[in-house]
Parts: structure tokens; C-alpha cells; sequence
């Protein structure tokens, strides 16, 4: 991460290729409501308008990419030393798992709570990614397949605890847990809106992250991704590198859990991550792994998922669209090596004419 | 009479775990091809649901189950293409354009089915395919109705399985299969073409994903419903590797997942006192078990998941 | 006397560079043909377009005189042209039938054809002496009978022209003369064979005809007569006198730094691959280890720096034991490594050179100062060691992959060497690299030694073994055969390096 690039070059290197992916993505999805006789022009402009059309639209994009950022932040931590976690989901669901048995359990005051409930979430989170980290340094287990098994596993886990042992007493059977008293929740920042404290951390968190490939910790974690043969060779710990890896990108998942429990909806109920976990993903490879660019990738996203409930309900036009907008991010994400390799066989040929 | 009973609790969770044995197992086999060709595909998981939802379609709209199937074929090749684009041609992570798929099919699935049907209070059904008796095999008692009373898929896919084996075993295809799988460079040098094999061996996997997919809608239940999956892509992926790229291996291990998926419903039937929920999360809990059973000794093919390309050593 | 191939003009560009630049090359029919020339002076290249597995952009082949297009193997060798690489083609998990029946089409249609191709393999191979068994799996074969698979299945396939390259880097000198008596066998039925190399000693021992190649280009193409010297060839090759001896000073016999006792280890398969291995280094001293590739080399090292268990013995750094440490602590306790493999072990090679140098100690304090990476430091200090090491870069922090691999391999000299080493363990240090670069390592190791660091000096050259070693250790599946002096020959080496411990071997 030695930045040594002037401004427009690094314009040119990271935000022109992330806009230029977002547009074919929306191209191709444009094609795709064609075919299903909708207006693309309509579609977008509905999904533009509810996402930033007023204060508090805004403000509920806002509080969706604080979760966003996190969960991406942290997933890009595993991702940069190759160790591919998809489980955001699960670890989000035991992080928001922990914080609400913290928050709805201890009896103090609410500047103690809320961190103690913070720090219970990122163990939460760093529990469940920890043990696939475990498993893949142990028994070379692949942690695609465990991430995403221990998904299922923790969805099943917490539909069980809102059921049976964390069930609201007075709640008539609902299957949620009861809410947080006032003092549990975080702050509002903008009167009139739902936009909590929430953001603020989740921008901290991403300066930590910033500072965190600068430390000597992040190289490691950089060399073992970039050479896992490498780093054994100059006395790096691999396995070990690999666990702690795991631990710092669950439990900034389970951080985001933490936010949406003690945030947004003062309670644990069922399918509480809302598929945050693959969101992040694409977020993380929009972002190019990179703090910043995690940022602002998640702010789009965020936008996304307001203007897409609006989408559906006032052009019927499916939420699933949204979904498969991400995927075609990847996909073209993916893609760009294509147009550099076609860029070298370009330059190739024209040596080639040069030298004849 | 209590004897009576357990046979037939027992005969019914042994035909049980056959049958859901068939939609790990038929992605399991195409995923072999892939694998042993070099070539990690995670995106089972979207093809799937792109062939549910096709198989479901296709045969809503001509009413005839074959062209149902005909459909979820031919969807689930077209889309994995997208996964040979992404790891052979683009040479990207074969993790990431996994996920990408799987992603991509969560919601085109969702997506289309919304377009094509709108949202209703029940939804559009057909009728799937029936249970096909085979004269006289089906009147064994006990193994009758245990083996020989499933649907034609069920048997089609038992014969899928031989001929899997089959061919890479005993054809000049199955062993470039396996050489661009273990040392795609002296493929090459053979004259064998490393980036058409290796094609052909993702479109074999989504074929078998798409026809996995459409048992789930068209051959199990009969209509088609979101994520309807359920994971099964992934595990599917955890069985090719239990069974160490060997067809028959596979067989054995989707019936134990067939049969974990079976006990859980039976076990809820008659009422265990064990929550539900830990019991529909057994498949998944014993996937990763089995995962860790052999990960560190199996011999992955040598090339796995490594893109090919000459010019580079 | 009729031309096999013809290639005329042949250019073949990568990532802009020519690789082969309007290179013309011809093969009389029924003669051996020698194609010479530095590692990197483009004779793999040129091959490989004869061989179709690249297209050159611009040129002409002819094939018995006729004009042709070959652009897959699979073409060349329905030409007749076949192909033995420098690593092997082979599967190892299949079979040696299964191997040369891989692409060809089968007479039984969809059904492979094992018993008749394996009833012909037999005849073949019985022909030329080749002695293979079509049963075995490639796994089970020696490097040796590996590479006699490759000339089978040339055969096999009707190649009436074949190339080898570098053939015998892999062979101990006695499977050297066994090959070469196949490859005369052949020239006697007829057939034409290329031999790519850049020994000249086999060049001059079975040859007809040489062609040299230098920086892509062509420098000449010559009779080889009882007459043509070693040193005609080289300045050929190289464009000037090299320098074949260095200068080498005599022992001086320091404390013993690292004693290794009854070492043992195994091998990834969890096989013995080391036995009993006992030897010592002393201060200024460089012990060579001859011996052919995979006969403990790779663990050796790896047990020498902690990257292995041991099974059995112990090592001892400076009279400290250093069995079952981790290989931090054989870092810390100056054992420098030069590994193998540089694109796998030793670099990180989509980072830049400042943060490669700094690969083993960016956590210590000079680099990092609570838990943040100093960047001037790193900075610094690359800028030192780039100019100390002449490491040729536009900066500090261009990707080691865009470097030369001479420029590489000083990266890793750079950062191994300047942490000031007690004991150096420099495994093939110069396989692939070009002349300059070679004589450069070798140098930079002659001096840490005269510094008083010790080294051990695994190669395959055994020239270059015999260069720079004050005693040389031979290594053979897993144990030292014998430890000579420096005034050894090359046939007393061969005969260890192939297993056969004589009466006559003076050990010391």
C-alpha cells in the first residue's frame, strides 16, 4: 500500500474502472427489465429518487451502509490474504446474537453496556469465522464450504433462541426478543430521522482499517495472502496468521451485527443479517479491497437497497433485481483483466509492426 | 404390528433418503468432471436454482415434464458458460466467480420467477413426475418398495452414475479429463485442447446442476420456490471432495446426506423432543464433518483451481 | 544432404521483448544438431515454434521442404515433429500407456484401446532399448526412465525429428551416455534430433552440426569437428572470453559453525528422505552438494531452516541446537536462505522491491515502531541495497515480477546477505540465469565466505560445484555417499552421484 501515484492516475486506476463495471452492470440490467417490458429510464430514476430524494431517505441509506462498510471492511481483511470467507451472514447473526444477550442481560448503565455489548459481538462473530479459520489451518478444510454451512448453522441457531430461551415473555409468541430499554440504544444524530451513532464508528473503523495495512500486522497478513510458500519461508506463522485473519474479519462482521441489533432494530428476530454478508462481498471487491474504496462502494450499495424497496412497490419491478445487479458486478469486476490482456496483445502487435 | 410399523418407518426413511439423495447427487457428478479437469466450481449453487426454475417453466408452459428437463439442461450449461468465461478465458478466481454465480442466480431466479408468474396467493404448480413401480422388482418385500418405487429420475441419475464413471475411466475424453486436470501444460503438449476440455467439463457440470435443480422443482416437489436450494450447491461441492472425485464414492456419500435429510424430517414427524431446528441444521453441521474427515489427506488434482495458460511457466 | 527443417526468419515477441529475433535455423535430415546458447538466448522459444506451441510473429517453416503452418502441437507432430520438454510432459498419476495414448484417437472409437497400444509400446521400446514397463505409473519411474517415456511416446507418434531440451540437466552422467547411445541408435535409423543445451561438453561429445544462439538472435551455425575447442563455442555464445576458473583461494580452516549429526527427515509422501546425514561447516568455508535433483536436496534445506521436521540427529548452530525451532529462530540465529524456487519461496512477486527486502525483518524495529511500518526506513533501505546489490529497477517499489530474473535473484542476495549470516544455505543459486548474473552470485558467495560466513552450495552443475567448493558432499536418495576434497574428479563425483560408493573414493 505504498502510495506513491499522483491523483489522477489513481483516479484513473481505481474509480474509472469501478464506474465503468457499475454502468455495465446497470446496462445489462436495463436489458433485462426491457425484455420484462419495464422502462429502465423509469426503474433507475425511481431507484435515484427514493435513495436520495429527501433528509431522511438519505438518512436511511446512511444507516445501511454503516453495517455495509464494516461487514466489508472485514471481509477485504480475509479476502487480501486469500482466505475466502462468505460467511458474513452467520458471523453477523452471532454478533448480533451476543450483543442482544449482552444488552438485554446486564444491568448497568448504558455507556458500559453498549461498549461491553460491542466487544461481546466481535467475539461473537470472531467465535464462528475463528472456527472455520481453525478448520482451514488444521485440517485444510476449505472455508468457502464451512463459512457457508456455519451460515445455515447460526440462522437455524437464532431462530431457535427467539423461540425458546430468548423469547419476549409479553410478546404474545412472536418469535423476536424483547426490546432494549432506551438507554441500550445508540444515539440518534439527526433528529427526525432513524440515523444513529452507527455511522460515525463504522467511518472510524474504516481509518483503523486504513491504518491497519500500514501496520507490520497488515503486511503480514498481506504476504501470507500474496505467498502463503513465502511467508512460511520468512518464519511467518501461517497457520496461525490464517486464525487471526479469520478473527479480525468475523468479528468485524459480528461488529455489524452488534450495530443492527443495538441500532436499528432494538431486538434480535429472524433473518436479522438480511444477506449484508454477500452484499459485502461485492462490496469489498467493488472497493478493491481498499478502505476507502469500501467506503464509498458501500454508500452506493446502501442506496441501492433503499431505492430498491421503493422500486418494487411503486413499479412492481421484483427487489431481486438488486441481487442481480451485485452479481453482475463481480462479473464484470472479474472481467477487467480481459481488457488489460486485450490492451497487451494490442501493444504486442504494434511492437511487432515496429519491428518489420 | 409394533414390527410392523418400524418396517414401514424404516422402509420409508430408507426410499426417503434415496430420494433426497438425488439433487446432491446429480450436481455432485457434473462438479467431478470439473473438478477433476482442474476447475473449482462454486457457482453450483446459482446454476441450480437457474435449472429449478427452468425445469419448472418449461414444463409449466408446454406441460410436458421431458421439455422441463430439456429446458433446465439447457439453462443450466448456458450458465455455467459464465463460470468457464470467468475462470478459463478471464483466468479469474475461481472462488470469487463462484460466488458471483451464486449471487447472480439467487436473484435472476427470484427475479424471473416474479416476472413470469407475479405474486400470487398460491402459487402456479404442475404435476410432477410419478413414482414408476418396476414390475415384479417392486413386489420384493422390503427392498421393493425401498429401491424400485422412485420417479424416473431417480433412475436415470443411478444410471448417470455408471456411465460417470465410465467415461473417465474407460474413454480416450475421461483421460484428457483427468491429464488437464493433473498437468494442463503436457495436455497441451499432447495436442489435447486444455481451454475446449475444460469447457466441456463446466458445461457437463452445469448440465447435471440444471437437471439437480429441476428434480428440487419438478421431480420432488412441483413447483418452484426462492432459494429453494438450500444450499445443496455447496454441499454437493463438500460430497465431490468426501468422495475423491470418484463417481461411485459420491454415490455413497449423498445417500449419507440423503439419509441425514431424511432422518431430520422423519425424526420431526414423529415428534423427537430435539428442537426442530438443530434437526434441519444436521445436513449442514455434517458437511462440515465431513469436510475435515478428509481435506488434509485427499489428493487434490494437481492443477485444481489453477487457470492455464502456455506463455507463462 | 536434404534439409529436415528449414526455419527462416523466424521473430517471436513476449510482453515486447523478441525472444527470437529473424532467427534462421536448418536440421539436415539423419544428423544430430546441436542448439546452443545462454540460458534466455532464446533456443526454448525457437523450439517451441517448431513445435507449435507458439506461433512466431513473423517468419517461414519448412518441413522436408515444404512450407508449412504448424500451429499446434498436435500439427507438429503429424509432421513428424516430437518433443521432449526440459520438464516433463507426463501425468504422474497415470500410467505409461496412459500417458502415450493421451490425444491420440483410439481405433475402438469412444473406447480407449489399452491392450493393443501397450503390445506396441513393448516392441518400441524393445527397438531402441528403451526398457520401460507400460504398467507403471509415472510416479514409481526414475527421472531417467521418465524422460525415456517422452522419447517412446515421440516415437510412438511417427516423430521422424526430435528435440530434447536440456536433456541431461536432470541425468547423472552415466544415464548421460546411455542417452546419448539411444539418440545415435536413432540417427543410425534415419531420424534427425535437435539438442537444445548449454553444455558445451555434450555439444562436442555427440553432435554433427551446432547453431548458436545470443539474445534472441542467430550468431552462427557450425560443423562440429574433431577440431572445434570449447572456447570457439563460448565466445560464441557469449560474445566474449569468460572467465572459466575463478580465483579461488585455499582453504582456511575457521571454527566449525554448523554441525549436523544422523539427520533424518521424510518427504512430503511421508517417505525417508534423508538418512543419517552428518556433516560440518566451517567458518569461510563453502561444502558443495553435488547430486542429481530430488535425492534430499529440497529437504535438506528445508530441515536447515526449520521449514521441516526432523525424524532424527540434531543440528547446531555455533555449538546451540536449533532441532524442532521454528524457522523464525533459525533466522534469528543467522541462517541465511537462498532458496530453489525464487518465483515460489523466495519473492513475493506482486510486491515491490522495498517491501521484498524487508520480507524477515519488517516487524523488527527498525522497520516498524508500535506496530506501524516506518516507510522512510523501508525506503532507505532499499535504496542502499539496490545500489550496493546493483539491482537494475526504475525504484523502489517496482513489482519484483517485472524485474530480469538476475535482478530477482540479487533481491534475495540483497536481503539474505546483508542481515550478515553465520551460515548461508544457497540451493541452485544460479539455475536460470544468464552469464553476468551467474558470475555475479557466484562472486558475492566467494566473498561471504571469505568474510567468514559459512555455505553450503547445493547445485546441479557440477562445474560450478567444483568452482566454488572447498569440499563437496554428494548426495544420494537421502544420504551423503561421500564428502571429497576439492581436487575431486568429475568421474569420482558421477560414480557417487549414481549410488556406486568404490574402494578407491578418497573420503575426507
Amino acid at each position: 500500500m505504498l502510495k506513491e501515484n499522483g491523483i489522477v492516475k489513481g483516479f484513473c486506476h481505481s474509480v474509472l474502472p469501478a464506474v465503468v463495471t457499475i454502468a455495465l452492470a446497470f446496462g445489462v440490467s436495463a436489458l433485462l427489465l426491457l425484455f420484462s417490458s419495464h422502462s429502465p429510464i423509469e426503474a433507475f430514476s425511481t431507484l435515484l429518487t427514493s435513495a436520495f430524494g429527501s433528509p431522511s431517505r438519505i438518512a436511511e441509506v446512511l444507516i445501511k451502509t454503516a453495517p455495509l462498510m464494516v461487514m466489508a471492511l472485514g471481509i477485504s481483511v480475509a479476502f487480501k490474504s486469500q482466505v475466502w470467507n462468505i460467511g458474513g451472514d452467520g458471523q453477523f447473526t452471532l454478533g448480533a446474537i451476543f450483543a442482544a444477550f449482552v444488552a438485554l442481560n446486564l444491568n448497568l448503565p448504558g455507556f458500559i453496556v453498549l461498549p461491553v455489548s460491542f466487544l461481546a459481538a466481535f467475539l461473537g462473530g470472531a467465535l464462528w469465522g475463528g472456527l472455520a479459520g481453525y478448520l482451514r489451518a488444521k485440517f485444510n478444510a476449505n472455508e468457502v464450504i464451512t463459512t457457508l454451512m456455519l451460515n445455515y448453522v447460526a440462522s437455524y441457531l437464532l431462530s431457535w433462541l427467539i423461540r425458546y430461551p430468548m423469547i419476549d415473555p409479553d410478546g404474545h409468541g412472536f418469535p423476536q426478543t424483547s426490546l432494549l430499554a432506551q438507554q441500550y440504544q445508540l444515539p440518534i444524530i439527526l433528529s427526525g430521522t432513524r440515523l444513529h451513532v452507527g455511522i460515525l464508528i463504522a467511518l472510524m473503523i474504516v481509518l483503523l482499517g486504513y491504518l491497519f495495512w500500514r501496520s507490520s500486522l497488515g503486511f503480514r497478513i498481506d504476504l501470507v495472502g500474496e505467498n502463503e510458500e513465502a511467508a512460511k519461508y520468512c518464519g511467518i506463522n501461517v497457520s496461525k496468521t490464517i486464525i487471526l485473519t479469520m478473527v479480525i474479519s468475523a468479528g468485524l462482521c459480528g461488529v455489524a451485527g452488534w450495530g443492527e441489533v443495538v441500532g436499528v432494530q432494538y431486538r434480535l428476530l429472524d433473518n436479522i443479517s438480511s444477506g449484508y454478508g454477500n452484499l459485502a462481498i461485492v462490496i469489498a471487491l467493488l472497493g478493491n479491497l481498499n478502505p476507502f474504496g469500501i467506503a464509498v462502494s458501500s454508500f452506493f450499495f446502501a442506496a441501492l437497497l433503499v431505492g430498491g424497496n421503493t422500486m418494487q412497490l411503486m413499479e412492481g419491478i421484483p427487489f431481486s433485481l438488486i441481487t442481480v445487479i451485485q452479481g453482475l458486478v463481480i462479473v464484470f469486476v472479474i472481467s477487467r483483466v480481459v481488457y488489460t490482456q486485450w490492451r497487451d496483445n494490442v501493444a504486442n502487435r504494434h511492437f511487432n509492426r515496429g519491428a518489420r | 404390528m409394533q414390527t410392523d410399523i418400524l418396517t414401514v418407518g424404516l422402509v420409508s426413511l430408507l426410499a426417503g433418503a434415496i430420494r433426497m439423495s438425488i439433487p446432491i447427487l446429480l450436481p455432485a457428478l457434473g462438479e467431478i468432471f470439473t473438478q477433476r479437469s482442474g476447475i473449482l466450481n462454486l457457482g453450483l449453487e446459482g446454476i441450480m436454482l437457474m435449472g429449478a426454475l427452468a425445469g419448472f417453466g418449461g414444463t409449466f408452459f408446454t406441460q410436458n415434464l421431458w421439455f422441463g428437463l430439456l429446458a433446465a439442461v439447457i439453462t443450466g450449461i448456458t450458465f455455467s458458460l459464465i463460470m468457464g468465461f470467468l475462470s478459463i478465458t478471464v483466468k479469474a478466481n475461481q472462488v470469487i466467480a463462484g460466488t458471483a454465480l451464486t449471487i447472480l442466480g439467487t436473484g435472476l431466479s427470484t427475479f424471473l420467477f416474479r416476472e413470469m408468474f407475479g405474486i400470487q396467493k398460491l402459487p402456479p404448480q404442475i404435476e410432477s413426475f410419478a413414482p414408476l413401480q418396476i414390475p415384479f422388482l417392486s413386489d420384493i418385500p422390503f427392498l421393493g418398495p425401498v429401491l424400485f418405487n422412485h420417479n424416473i429420475m431417480v433412475y436415470l441419475t443411478l444410471l448417470l452414475v455408471v456411465c460417470s464413471a465410465f467415461v473417465l475411466e474407460k474413454t480416450p475424453f475421461g483421460l484428457q479429463v483427468r491429464a488437464v486436470g493433473e498437468n494442463p501444460r503436457a495436455a497441451d503438449s499432447k495436442g489435447i485442447n486444455v481451454t475446449l476440455v475444460r469447457y466441456l467439463c463446466v458445461m457437463i457440470g452445469g448440465a447435471f446442476a440444471g437437471l439437480g435443480g429441476a428434480f428440487l422443482s419438478i421431480g420432488f416437489m412441483n413447483t418452484f420456490l426462492d432459494g429453494m436450494v438450500a444450499g445443496r450447491g455447496f454441499i454437493a461441492v463438500a460430497v465431490v471432495i468426501f468422495a475423491r472425485w470418484n463417481p461411485y464414492r459420491a454415490l455413497g456419500a449423498a445417500l449419507l446426506f440423503g439419509g441425514a435429510s431424511a432422518l431430520q424430517m422423519r425424526l420431526q414427524a414423529i415428534g423427537v423432543p430435539i428442537p426442530h431446528q438443530f434437526l434441519l441444521a444436521l445436513p449442514y453441521v455434517l458437511t462440515i464433518l465431513v469436510l475435515l474427515s478428509v481435506s488434509k489427506k485427499a489428493e487434490f488434482p494437481a492443477a485444481y483451481t489453477l487457470p492455464y495458460s502456455r506463455s507463462e511457466r | 544432404m536434404d534439409l529436415a527443417v528449414e526455419m527462416r526468419e523466424i521473430t517471436k515477441v513476449f510482453k515486447k521483448v523478441a525472444a527470437n529475433d529473424k532467427v534462421n535455423f536448418n536440421l539436415k535430415k539423419g544428423s544430430i544438431h546441436g542448439l546452443l546458447g545462454e540460458n534466455g538466448a532464446g533456443k526454448t522459444t525457437l523450439m517451441n515454434c517448431l513445435y507449435g506451441l507458439y506461433q512466431p510473429e513473423s517468419g517461414k517453416i519448412f518441413i522436408n521442404g515444404k512450407n508449412v503452418r504448424i500451429d499446434s502441437p498436435q500439427k507438429a507432430m503429424s509432421l513428424g515433429v516430437g518433443m521432449v520438454h526440459q520438464h516433463f510432459m507426463l501425468v504422474r498419476p497415470m500410467t505409461v500407456v496412459e500417458n502415450i495414448m493421451l490425444g491420440l484417437s483410439s481405433k475402438r472409437g469412444p473406447f480407449l484401446d489399452t491392450d493393443r497400444v501397450e503390445r506396441e509400446l513393448l516392441a518400441l521400446s524393445k527397438r531402441f532399448n528403451l526398457n520401460l514397463e507400460p504398467k507403471a505409473k509415472i510416479w514409481q519411474l526414475s527421472v531417467g526412465e521418465q524422460q525415456r517415456v517422452e522419447i517412446l511416446s515421440a516415437l510412438y507418434r511417427g516423430a521422424e525429428i526430435l528435440i530434447l531440451d536440456e536433456p541431461t540437466a536432470v541425468l547423472t552422467p552415466n544415464e548421460a551416455q546411455e542417452l546419448f547411445g539411444i539418440l545415435r541408435m536413432m540417427r543410425n535409423d534415419g531420424k534427425s534430433v535437435i539438442l537444445i543445451s548449454h553444455k558445451l561438453e555434450e555439444i562436442l561429445a555427440i553432435v554433427d552440426e551446432v547453431t548458436v544462439l545470443r539474445d534472441g538472435r542467430l550468431v552462427g551455425q557450425a560443423q562440429v569437428t574433431a577440431e572445434t575447442t570449447k572456447r570457439d563455442l563460448t565466445s560464441m555464445m557469449v560474445g566474449r572470453d569468460v572467465l572459466f576458473n575463478f580465483k579461488h583461494e585455499t582453504l582456511k580452516t575457521g571454527a566449525t559453525k554448523l554441525m549436523v549429526n544422523h539427520l533424518g527427515a521424510r518427504n512430503d509422501k511421508g517417505l525417508p528422505a534423508l538418512k543419517e546425514v552428518s556433516f560440518s561447516i566451517s567458518a569461510g568455508e563453502i561444502l558443495g552438494f553435488a547430486g542429481v535433483d530430488g535425492n534430499g536436496q529440497k529437504e535438506l534445506c528445508e530441515v536447515l531452516t526449520g521449514l521441516r521436521p526432523t525424524t532424527s540427529g540434531e543440528i547446531c548452530l555455533n555449538g546451540k541446537e536449533l532441532n524442532r525451532s521454528s524457522p523464525k529462530t533459525f533466522i534469528n540465529e543467522g541462517i541465511a536462505h537462498i532458496p530453489e524456487d525464487r518465483h515460489k519461496t523466495g519473492l513475493a512477486m506482486n510486491m515491490g522491491i522495498a517491501r521484498n527486502l524487508i520480507l524477515k525483518n519488517f516487524s523488527q524495529s527498525g522497520f516498524s515502531s508500535r506496530g506501524l511500518l516506518n516507510f522512510r526506513a523501508i525506503k532507505k533501505n532499499a535504496e542502499r541495497l539496490m545500489e550496493e546489490y546493483a539491482i537494475k529497477a526504475n525504484g523502489v517499489h517496482t513489482k519484483v515480477k517485472d524485474l530480469s530474473g538476475g535482478n530477482q535473484q540479487k533481491v534475495i542476495l540483497a536481503r539474505e546477505l546483508s542481515s550478515k549470516p553465520e551460515i548461508i544455505i544457497a540451493n541452485q543459486p544460479t539455475r536460470g540465469l544468464d552469464i553476468g548474473a551467474t558470475e555475479y552470485v557466484r562472486q558475492k558467495l566467494l566473498e561471504e565466505s571469505a568474510k567468514g560466513a559459512g555455505v553450503l552450495l547445493i547445485s546441479a552443475d557440477l562445474e560450478e560445484i567444483l568452482q566454488l567448493s572447498d569440499r563437496i558432499a554428494v548426495l544420494y536418495d537421502g544420504q551423503i555417499m561421500g564428502i571429497l576434497g576439492r581436487n575431486a574428479s568429475v568421474e569420482e563425483i558421477g560414480l557417487l552421484m549414481a549410488g556406486v560408493r568404490t574402494e578407491e573414493v578418497e573420503v575426507c
